[in-house]
């Protein structure tokens, strides 16, 4: 008996590999010529225009509200959308609000725009507004909610009007209704079917709606003929999840994809070389910075050295041996495009290695120094080598500093505890498109802890700012601000990053300062 | 034999509930997971309310028992990341990668017992010693080192197969592949030591001075015994097809459990680091329990006290 169970084991194994031999041949035979069947098939063919798009992340979650996630949004865009939005110049446009106005200084007039249906059907009104904003404005579990506590209440005044009341005038309220966690959500459906039922089956008023998620690998969207805007350019798009940044290259050398994101610098050229693919570089909003420590004590309380740090930074060096040009070296975090922006800051650096160890004298380190500079690894872009090199330019001028390279959610306990020595690195985005934001670490109560920098005058200039409704007064005020910052250096900034695509040459494609993929704004050549 | 069944599953209970103490533990000292919820724009005071929320307040024994109580009832918590329960979004990645595993067995049984049986048999020859090599370089390649080669020679110079994604069957081939090279050649070279021992055997003689031809000594007498620590071997290999799977799976952009688990510890979302750890702990025992009793099966001189 068992002996015919060990015999009909191996028989079947052996038919088994039998089988399988023939079954591998069978694959091995030339398959199409681009990967993958599903995607990226040129226009025309089954007549369907399909666009695919890979990052190195899947998005996290349909609920716009509870997370804080660029990537996540980028593809959000394209589903919900805004009472107001941005356009690719980043200029404010009507959305679902066709017009507004500001009743007070604490209130807003929203007229809303008639005929707009949800993808289930339902009627966009006021009572969407209202639902979706005051979740998110009350609701403090919710990641987005430091965002939008500003906001009192909304009150709708007719199914077609809302207004928008905040606790204290608020004049970056269009900034903030046209970026994450503002994409209106529709609340009969979700009232009648609960949160559960609509993370999975999201509607939106959006050019495109759902067609199938299939978590970590693709998301697929539909484009929504009964969208109240210009008709929808493709048929389908797929986002792709690929986290392995070679893997993602191939996909787009072969033609399995049409846009891949955050490439590595060192891939550039190759994708640059291929036939039917480019690259495109496009600034971002986020900028890589210096925080120095004032804490007495600290050899950084001294303002010489913290001037002699920032000019012993060849910060074009950087960009350009780094990161393949890949970024624009900065004296402000607020860059063009940005409410407030001070120009004179903007693409500066101030390098010069011989002031630097001269300010280290007069400041009593004819010898140098020491200090510790904090890095993560693998965050952001090539951010230990960026820290490496740094490290290096330091020592030209007689600071040693020692680096100590942490990985994210290590550096990030220890960044939220404000347990870092006398420097680290970091890098800020700022998706309020607005001075205020890059400011909210410098005051004297939030910089407690963390950089210990506390000016009065500076403290005034920015609580003046933030409720601001002159918006002239408001944008020198900043520009003030800056100029403050970037003499006193509690923070040093280094560089705006760029972000990388690659690109195929079958589509025309812009990248926008706010990381955002409208997928309306690419189109076939 | 019913005994030793039921000997083997009550084993299974100390072992989880150990399992169910080290991952415990191992997540509490890793590190926060409030820090990476948190938004930057988040003051002390979210940070109470979320560290409460989460029941992060209290002392670490409460907090397992607490634990262990919700996993006995095969609830590991929420996902933070996913904002759903972590058991269900780790099972629903079990097919993905069930699919990647049996192909990459099937490529290394398909590759291995020719190679094992023909390296026995011209024992010491050219071919001997190539495959003797072959299987060392096979088992020395690091999966994420052989995938991207693989994509790079398959996909991009020869464009004959997808580079990634699940999708149809040649979407599998390469993963499989990359996941299979290193079990092929650990089984080949068990398969070829395996058949010289029995090629050596008194029956083995027998046979051959009875006047059989070879292939029926080869292929009746000798591979069909050789054949039975080989099997046992395969269901072994689960722990090593898992561990591979998290690479694999990421570098091919597999939607499996693999990826989950890499990206579940990249973010720390504890619950499902927990309830993936979980599952595979019991995936490893089981297939261990398979393993033994299918060794007993085929030999017959196992006893099973």
């Amino acid at each position: 008996m068992k002996k015919r169970i060990a015999g009909f084991g191996l028989a079947a194994i052996l038919a088994l590999s039998a089988a399988l031999v023939g079954c591998s041949s069978q694959s091995g035979a030339p398959a199409q010529p681009s990967g993958n069947k599903e995607t990226a098939q040129p226009a025309g063919q089954n007549g369907e225009k399909v666009l695919t798009i890979a990052s190195g992340s899947d998005i996290v979650t349909f609920d716009i509200h509870d997370h804080n996630n660029t990537s996540t949004e980028a593809v959000h865009v394209n589903m919900f959308d805004y009472l107001v939005r941005k356009d690719a110049q980043q200029k404010v446009q009507p959305d679902l609000a066709t017009e507004w106005e500001t009743v007070n200084d604490t209130t807003w007039r929203f007229k809303l725009r008639q005929g707009v249906k949800f993808h289930n059907g339902d009627e966009f009104t006021a009572e969407d507004v209202k639902f979706t904003l005051e979740r998110v404005a009350t609701d403090n579990k919710l990641l987005e909610y430091g965002n939008y506590k500003q906001i009192k209440e909304v009150k709708v005044i007719d199914p077609h009007t809302v207004e928008i009341i905040t606790h204290a005038p608020e004049p970056v309220l269009l900034n903030r209704l046209s970026r994450l966690g503002s994409g209106i959500l529709p609340s009969k459906y979700i009232k009648e079917k609960g949160w559960d039922e609509f993370l999975k089956n999201p509607v939106g008023t959006g050019p495109y709606k759902l067609g199938k998620w299939v978590r970590d690998d693709r998301l697929t969207l539909v484009k929504n003929d009964e969208y109240f805007g210009e008709k929808p350019k493709w048929d389908k798009v797929v986002f792709r999840s690929i986290p392995e940044d070679a893997t993602r290259v191939a996909e787009l050398l072969t033609g399995g994809v049409d846009i891949a994101v955050n490439i590595p610098p060192s891939d550039l050229q190759r994708i640059k070389d291929n036939d039917g693919t480019d690259t495109k570089q496009g600034p971002t909003q986020r900028v890589m910075q210096l925080t120095l420590r004032l804490t007495p004590g600290t050899v950084t309380e001294n303002p010489k050295v913290r001037e002699a740090i920032d000019l012993a930074i060849d910060k074009q060096a950087i960009v350009d041996n780094i990161l393949a040009g890949g970024g624009v070296p900065t004296r402000t975090r607020v860059t063009p495009g940005n409410f407030g922006t001070n120009l004179d800051l903007y693409n500066k650096t101030l390098y010069d290695p011989e002031k630097a160890k001269q300010l280290l004298a007069e400041a009593g380190y004819p010898n140098g120094l020491e200090l510790t500079l904090n890095a993560t690894s693998g965050r952001y872009l090539k951010d230990k080598e960026t820290a490496e090199l740094i490290q290096a330019m330091l020592a030209e001028v007689g600071i040693n500093a020692k680096l100590e390279l942490l990985e994210w959610s290590k550096f990030n306990e220890k960044y939220k505890a404000k347990k870092f020595d006398e420097v680290f690195m970091i890098a800020y985005g700022n998706s309020m498109f607005d001075a205020s934001l890059a400011f909210d670490r410098l005051t004297t109560e939030r910089s407690k802890g963390e950089s210990d920098y506390s000016n009065p005058e500076l403290d005034k200039l920015l609580a003046d700012g933030e409720k601001n409704m002159n918006m002239e007064e408001r944008e020198k005020q900043y520009k003030q601000a800056q100029e403050i910052i970037a003499e006193e250096r509690p923070h040093i900034y280094l560089y705006q990053m760029n972000a990388n695509y690659g690109v195929s040459d079958r589509i025309n494609f812009e990248p926008r300062l706010d990381e955002m993929l409208f997928v309306d704004e690419i189109t076939l050549k | 034999m019913r005994q030793y069944l039921l000997k083997s599953i009550l084993q299974i209970v100390p072992v989880l509930f150990l399992i169910s103490i080290i991952v415990f533990v191992l997540v509490y000292v890793t590190g926060d997971p409030v820090s990476l919820m948190l938004s930057d724009t988040a003051t002390d005071e979210d940070r109470e309310i979320l560290i409460a929320a989460l029941g992060l307040d209290q002392p670490m024994h409460i907090q397992y028992f607490r634990f262990l109580g919700n996993m006995l009832q095969g609830d590991f918590g929420t996902s933070f990341r996913y904002d759903m329960p972590a058991l269900p979004i780790v099972l629903e990645r079990l097919p993905a990668t069930f699919e990647l595993a049996i192909a990459a067995m099937i490529v290394a049984t398909v590759i291995s017992i020719p190679l094992g049986i023909l390296s026995a048999t011209k024992r010491n020859s050219f071919l001997d010693i190539f495959v003797s090599g072959a299987s060392v370089l096979g088992k020395a390649m690091p999966h994420f080192w052989l995938g991207i080669m693989l994509i790079l020679l398959f996909a991009v110079e020869w464009k004959t197969l997808p580079v990634s994604g699940r999708g149809s069957w040649d979407h599998l081939i390469l993963p499989a592949f990359t996941l299979g090279t290193g079990i092929a050649a650990e089984m080949t070279r068990l398969i070829r030591s395996s058949m010289l021992e029995i090629l050596g055997q008194d029956y083995i003689r027998t046979a051959r001075s009875k006047g059989l031809i070879e292939t029926i000594v080869v292929y009746k007498h000798a591979l069909r015994n050789s054949l039975i620590p080989v099997v046992t071997i395969m269901a072994l290999q689960t722990s090593t097809l898992i561990g591979g799977t998290l690479i694999t799976e990421t570098i091919f952009s597999w939607p499996g459990m693999g990826q989950l688990i890499i990206q579940a510890v990249n973010t720390r979302d504890m619950a499902i680091v927990q309830a993936a750890v979980f599952v595979v702990a019991f995936l490893v025992i089981v297939s261990n329990i398979l393993a033994d009793i299918l060794y007993r099966v085929l030999d017959p001189r196992i006893k099973y006290n």
